[in-house]
């Protein structure tokens, strides 16, 4: 019986069934992993190997020169280049999360590669102290590294993408630690890395700001492994036991006494409930809390390789995957399993061979049928075996027509994951990633691999597939067929990049047009950027390829001021004066938000910009603005203000004005402005007062007539040609503001008032003088005007009768009606308003 | 009561748009540890006032303070700049900071724009040398709400920047906000502009679109079915004419500000200190204020001398016979709205003091000849006459303002009313007491039956005019609706009222708001609206922004 075959290859530890599978068998050739230094990456990733030059060994028929060479899980090689580093020995070498290979060097220099073999970021050093002291050690975890020196200090990169070394707490020991391990940050109580060092008979735990001391007397301890959880220590003991001990040292989970004191070579955990313990070219023991533990036995060397749910084993020849047999494959595969799902796999055999029984078992187990048949979906899930897959998703589906309410979607949701995993196990890919894994990984993780080993294809495929978006993808293959593709020409390229592109919607053409320009294909880049539709990522990108005509159309397009003043800088600060007064001048946009600027930062360049393009009225008023900025300025009317700036700007201002046609006036405005500031200065010299100064005519006219400096009042009065009219107005206002009525009388009797009377009654009112004003209604021509000036103090029957004499005196009674009417009637309704409401006391 | 207005009522989730705007700037004082003093431009600390309590940035461990040329005195070593993208407002922080440097106090520099960073204000930073000392962020805060029905985007300078300057980041300002709205509102399916701004507005709305598409698909029916903008210039006539309406009148002659009135408390029949000014907020809130705002000041008057005699007359009766316990309830509830009534009485008379003057008449007089066009003469006279009176420069502006055209705009629209009953208006035109604001009859046009039945009358005003129907699907293709999701759409207009998204760019006054109010609530316009301007702003304030010097 089939199932009997697959049980038969499992080994029970305890009670657990563990099965190693032989994933694939390496395809690189004569590579001895007793000659390299070898890094291989979690989740099914790369494998890097170099000579180890810490070791003597014989040259075959391959070059003195080392080399770094990069395999996928298969063995296919990906990559590989020169080895040729400056800075000592590799001491550490790994794959950080996001599959960046990491070497360090005994001089504490780091360099980073991807899978390409290709430096991919800028080296860093450790430190000072590690290129002195030498590094000897590094421990790596996720994107994370720490390194000891020959000084036993202790430096740490907390994060990869953020490169910062940092120096760990002395641990003042003496002698170089027996071993190392650490706790990765994110299961300490700091948040940041503890490690642990095995010296003496205990270990130290050190940590940015301290060293603790744990286990005294445990120890002394030879090798250590923590567990992925962070929770669990395994350590191997001088006097030859396994410890399991929780990371804090407060419990001894459990102890295995081993054949030989000798320490093994590696020390790994097997998921989470096994350890695997290997020497050298001789045996892998796993042990389990409980039990006899499990032996196998290699001639060849191997490299263990932790992960989430159980260890990978490369050897020379092969890449081998243990762990514990999942529940589900237990069950169906177990011998002699009764379980509902075994039966159901059975039925499904007797099925097949169109066999009576095949009913027979499905009747026995009618009631669990739905459990089974996710059993049996599960199982499927854990299988590398394409047939065992297959068959085992028949079993599921053959069960699944006899129950109903089965939901259709884990079937289907398999399937999917199903193809994915199969199509990245093919060796060519080469991930053999566990069901397992690949949820832990999540499908854009995945994909973000196989773009990066150039799979494209694959990975398109892979996204469409799940329904992801596939403009991650497009946008690498994108660049990557740019990096690729020198011989091909711009045009050509073009179109076979716009092909792909187009598949995608909102991808980033600046993007790849930036990629374009930085492989020197600028024609390339510009001919791209055009096809972007966001003006905030193309106009950037114009400006770096040096299109700023092009840019500037675009940002004026957008409407994003901040885009166009982007540009307006860009190209200020790269073309000389000239040219960029001619740029900007053709745009309006352009040319206002530089004149906005410039009215603000920089008065002298706005000059220099009118005047280059003609515009002297512009200046003229710059030059006006800074006049009054002046007269805020107190300490500017120090001095002479006679020939001081303030006039002296007015009077440069008038001359520009006058030099063109359309300002004359402009040019009269400035010309008198002068001419008033000069007039009050003298007039606050000879008045003694400080009152003259940037008030209009008009009123430096009355402030005259208040003062009773009528002679003066009369000169501005000339100088500046104001109206009859317009005199009157002022004076009255001016000798009521004063109340000096009888002046005002005998200024009402010099002639006929040119416009009548009505600023004599206005001046009187405005005064709240009815007597004075009651001597010159009557003067006024219009019975309207009469009467509503008496209206306004208050004379109802005056009023009234001159209404009467008005034309339509209808309308006219009404208002004079309203007006008087108003003030008494409404503020009695209010008064009395308000006494009715004061009894609440709200206010 | 509250300055900050209640949202509750919102035609659209206004109350969610500011709770995120609120924690957005919580956040920002979170995240710098410890004491801090926020200093933030005086502008944007009136607006704010609107959105967040200030105790709340107390609590957060924030001093405040107004920017200023001033050095800031505080103790604090963290400083924390709130401030929009101002070229004058940075050279403040620069000379802040400048003098710190002087004076050897070390301290770290936060800087916040409001609502985005700009290359502009960060190259001042650069040319005065202190950008490498100043930890930049955003704070997107691009709308705020002013009323339940009322939005604005804070932005007092709009119309002179766009207008005089030529500089139009407003606009961008204006189409980010839409835009933003729109996220969680739905793609605005129609659009109809008018105004060089305004459609430049909406093809940055649509260039945004681009950018950063919304996924309509997943929303379902978008909350506001139609667009309106409109830019100040296409009628500069309503906001110079004198507001009639109560509010209009509050803001004419005692101006709000920030949703608010100061006033002598005096006036509020306060003590007798004298001098000292009282806030008092207007906004929805306040129920009476609800109801009489957007009233003509006359029947205000008349409606709050009813309330008050109907309260008298209740008094009346309680103190004289004995009544059943359930009256006497009412009577209480009633007198809950006595302070109400009380401030508004106060409000009202005061505003009366200058309504009765024979000027303020005599320049509604000239304001209606204006109009009509009946004669220039009298007007010119007229404004002769306040020159040599040497009225302020503002008033006289005001009235100049006169427009070509404006006979034949004016027959077309019917602006001009004879026989306005304010009491019971049953046209616009009752807000001006018989003239109908050109804005609002074009908005009252825009939901009829769109622009294209007034097609001449749109070219003789000022600016392009656009009508479009944007595609709610992700189409690329946007100028075609499609016809299966606008047939959706008409239906759903058959069952329930929609709602309009009005916005002025350049600014709105009261009295327009309350045309719009009064607008939706006729019969059969089958609308509601949502207000959202750059500014409240009245003629004076209009002017005011093109007249300052602001260097």
């Amino acid at each position: 019986m089939a199932a009997v075959s697959v049980a038969g290859e499992w080994q029970l530890l305890y009670n657990r069934f563990y099965r190693k599978l032989t994933i694939y068998s390496m395809e690189w050739g004569r590579i001895d992993l007793s000659r390299h230094r070898v890094a291989a990456a979690p989740f099914g990733g790369p494998v890097a190997a170099i000579r180890d030059d810490s070791k003597i060994v014989q040259l075959y028929a391959e070059s003195a020169r080392r080399k770094l060479l990069i395999f996928n899980a298969a063995g296919c090689p990906l990559a590989s280049a020169v080895w040729d580093r400056p800075g000592g020995r590799l001491v550490g070498m790994a794959w950080t999360d996001d599959q960046v290979l990491v070497c360090v060097v005994q001089d504490g220099t780091v360099y980073r590669y991807n899978v390409h073999a290709e430096l991919c970021a800028p080296q860093f050093s450790m430190g000072k102290e590690c290129f002195e002291q030498g590094v000897v050690e590094c421990v790596f975890w996720g994107n994370g590294m720490i390194c000891i020196t020959e000084g036993f200090q202790i430096f740490c990169v907390p994060d990869f993408k953020n490169p910062v070394p940092c120096k760990l707490a002395d641990p003042g020991i003496e002698e170089y630690p027996l071993c190392l391990a650490v706790i990765e940050p994110q299961y300490t109580m700091s948040g940041n890395v503890e490690v642990l060092l095995g010296v003496g008979d205990h270990v130290l735990v050190v940590e940015e700001d301290g060293v603790q001391q744990l286990g005294v007397g445990v120890g002394p301890f030879q090798k250590m492994a923590v567990s992925q959880n962070g929770k669990y220590l395994a350590t191997f003991t001088h006097d030859g036991r396994l410890l399991v001990i929780l990371t804090d040292f407060s419990r001894i989970i459990f102890e295995y006494t081993c054949e030989s004191s000798l320490p093994p070579e590696q020390i790994a955990w097997c998921g989470l409930d096994s350890v695997l313990l290997y020497w050298d070219e001789k045996e892998l023991l796993m042990v389990g809390p409980n039990g006899n533990p499990v032996s196998y036995l290699y001639d060849e060397p191997i490299r263990l390789i932790p992960e989430c749910d159980g260890v990978r084993i490369l050897s020379n020849s092969s890449m081998e995957f243990l762990q514990r047999v999942p529940d589900s494959t237990v069950s169906i595969f177990q011998v002699g399993s009764t379980l509902p799902a075994a039966l159901l796999y059975d039925a499904l055999e007797h099925f097949d061979k169109r066999s009576a029984k095949a009913d027979e078992n499905l009747r026995l187990i009618r009631s669990s049928l739905a459990e089974a048949v996710e059993a049996c979906i599960d199982a499927a899930g854990h299988e590398y075996d394409l047939s065992r897959q297959r068959t085992l998703l028949r079993a599921a589906s053959y069960g699944r027509a006899f129950c109903s309410q089965f939901p259709r979607d884990h079937f289907q949701e398999m399937c999917k994951i199903l193809r994915v995993l199969n199509a990245v196990r093919n060796h060519e890919i080469g991930i053999p990633l566990s069901i397992q894994q690949y949820k832990l990984l999540t499908p854009p993780v995945l994909i973000g691999r196989l773009i990066n080993a150039n799979h494209h294809l694959v990975a398109l495929r892979i996204s469409e597939y799940l329904g992801l978006s596939p403009e991650v993808v497009i946008m690498h293959w994108a660049s990557a067929k740019i990096t690729a593709s020198p011989a091909i020409q711009d045009t050509a390229l073009l179109d076979i990049l716009l092909d792909k592109l187009r598949l995608c919607k909102g991808i980033s053409y600046a993007a790849i047009a930036a990629h374009a320009d930085s492989c020197g294909r600028r024609k390339l880049a510009a001919m791209i950027v055009e096809h972007e539709p966001r003006s905030s990522k193309q106009v950037p990108l114009l400006l770096s390829i040096e299109e700023e005509d092009s840019a500037l159309v675009k940002a004026i397009d957008s409407g994003d001021t901040d885009l166009v003043y982007l540009v307006l800088f860009h190209v200020w600060q790269k073309k000389p004066a000239l040219d960029f007064f001619g740029t900007i001048n053709a745009r309006p946009l352009a040319r206002d938000l530089f004149i906005t600027y410039s009215r603000f930062y920089k008065h002298e360049f706005l000059k220099d910009f009118f005047l280059s393009t003609g515009r002297l009225q512009d200046v003229g008023f710059l030059l006006l603005k800074e006049s009054w900025k002046l007269e805020k300025n107190p300490m500017a009317s120090k001095g002479s203000p006679l020939h001081g700036p303030r006039i002296r700007l007015i009077e440069q201002a008038q001359k520009l004005f006058s030099e063109t046609k359309e300002h004359n006036f402009e040019s009269k405005a400035a010309e008198e402005h002068a001419k008033l500031l000069r007039l009050q200065h003298n007039l606050e010299v000879s008045t003694k007062q400080a009152i003259f100064v940037d008030s209009s005519i008009s009123d430096t006219i009355r402030t005259c007539i208040v003062l009773g400096n009528h002679r003066e009042a009369m000169r501005v009065r000339t100088e500046f040609k104001v109206s009859e009219k317009r005199w009157y107005w002022l004076k009255a206002f001016a000798l009521a503001t004063v109340r000096d009525w009888d002046a005002l009388e005998k200024f009402s009797k010099e002639k006929r008032p040119p416009g009548g009377y009505k600023p004599f009654v206005e001046a009187c009112i405005d005064a709240d003088e009815k007597a004075e004003a009651i001597k010159y209604i009557p003067k006024l021509t219009e019975p309207r005007e009469r009467s509503e000036a008496y209206a306004r103090i208050g004379m109802a029957k005056e009023a009234a009768d001159a209404a009467s004499q008005a034309k339509d005196s209808g309308e006219l009674f009404s208002r004079i009606k309203l007006t008087l009417g108003q003030n008494a009637a409404a503020s009695s309704i209010f008064d009395t308003l308000r006494d009715r409401l004061s009894f609440q006391g709200v206010y | 009561m509250a300055q900050i207005p209640s949202l509750d009522n919102a035609h659209l989730n206004l109350a969610s748009l500011r709770e995120q705007s609120q924690k957005e700037l919580l956040n920002i004082l979170k995240n710098i540890r410890g004491k801090k003093c926020l200093v933030i431009d005086p502008k944007l600390g009136g607006s704010l006032s609107l959105l967040i309590q200030t105790s709340l940035l107390k609590e957060n461990g924030a001093e405040l303070r107004h920017l200023s040329a001033e050095p800031v005195e505080t103790e604090c070593t963290r400083i924390l700049y709130l401030v929009r993208p101002q070229i004058n407002l940075m050279k403040f922080i620069s000379s802040n900071i400048q003098n710190d440097l002087s004076k050897g106090v070390q301290r770290e520099y936060f800087l916040y724009f409001v609502p985005r960073r700009t290359v502009v204000c960060e190259k001042i930073f650069e040319e005065e040398k202190v950008h490498h000392l100043l930890t930049i962020g955003e704070y997107p805060f691009y709308l705020l709400p002013l009323d339940e029905d009322v939005l604005s985007f804070e932005l007092d300078l709009a119309y002179k920047e766009c207008f005089v300057d030529g500089d139009t980041s407003s606009l961008w300002h204006i189409a980010k906000a839409i835009h933003k709205l729109e996220f969680s509102s739905g793609v605005i399916p129609n659009v109809r502009a008018k105004g060089k701004a305004s459609t430049k507005v909406t093809e940055i709305l649509n260039s945004l679109q681009v950018e950063e598409p919304i996924n309509s698909a997943d929303m379902g029916i978008p909350e506001i079915n139609t667009l309106i903008l409109l830019d100040r210039e296409v009628d500069m006539v309503t906001p110079m004419c004198f507001q009639l309406t109560y509010e209009g009148l509050l803001d004419e002659i005692l101006q709000i500000n920030n949703g608010s009135v100061e006033i002598d408390s005096t006036v509020m029949g306060g003590g007798q200190q004298d001098g000292k000014k009282i806030k008092v907020p207007l906004n929805s809130s306040d129920k009476l204020y609800k109801e009489i705002r957007d009233l003509n000041f006359e029947v205000v008057v008349q409606v709050l001398r009813q309330k008050a005699t109907s309260i008298q007359q209740d008094y009346a009766e309680v103190k004289s016979t004995s009544q059943s316990v359930s009256e006497l309830k009412d009577f209480v509830k009633k007198l809950n709205s006595l302070p109400e009534i009380a401030r508004h009485v106060n409000l009202a008379q005061h505003l009366q003091s200058f309504t009765c003057k024979p000027s303020f008449h005599a320049r509604l007089d000239i304001e209606q000849t204006l109009l009509e066009l009946q004669n220039y003469e009298i007007c010119f006279e007229y404004i002769e006459e306040m020159i040599h009176k040497q009225e302020p420069l503002v008033n006289v502006l005001r009235l100049l303002e006169s427009k070509s055209n404006w006979l034949a705009i004016a027959r077309a629209l019917q602006l001009i009313v004879e026989d306005t009953d304010t009491a019971n208006p049953n046209d616009i035109s009752y807000i001006f007491s018989g003239y109908a604001p050109l804005s609002i009859r074009l908005v009252q046009h825009a939901i009829r039956s769109g622009w294209r039945s007034i097609e001449e009358i749109m070219k003789l005003l000022p600016g392009p005019h656009v009508d479009l129907k944007r595609s709610v699907s992700n189409s690329s293709s946007s100028q075609d609706a499609n016809p299966v999701f606008q047939s959706n759409l008409d239906r759903i207009a058959d069952g329930r009222r929609s709602l309009a998204l009005v916005i002025f760019i350049g600014g709105i006054t009261f009295a327009e708001i309350a045309a719009l109010r009064f607008l939706s609530s006729q019969e059969g316009t089958g609308y509601d609206f949502i207000v959202a301007t750059t500014k409240m702003v009245n003629g004076t304030t209009i002017l005011e922004t093109l007249m300052t010097n602001n260097s």
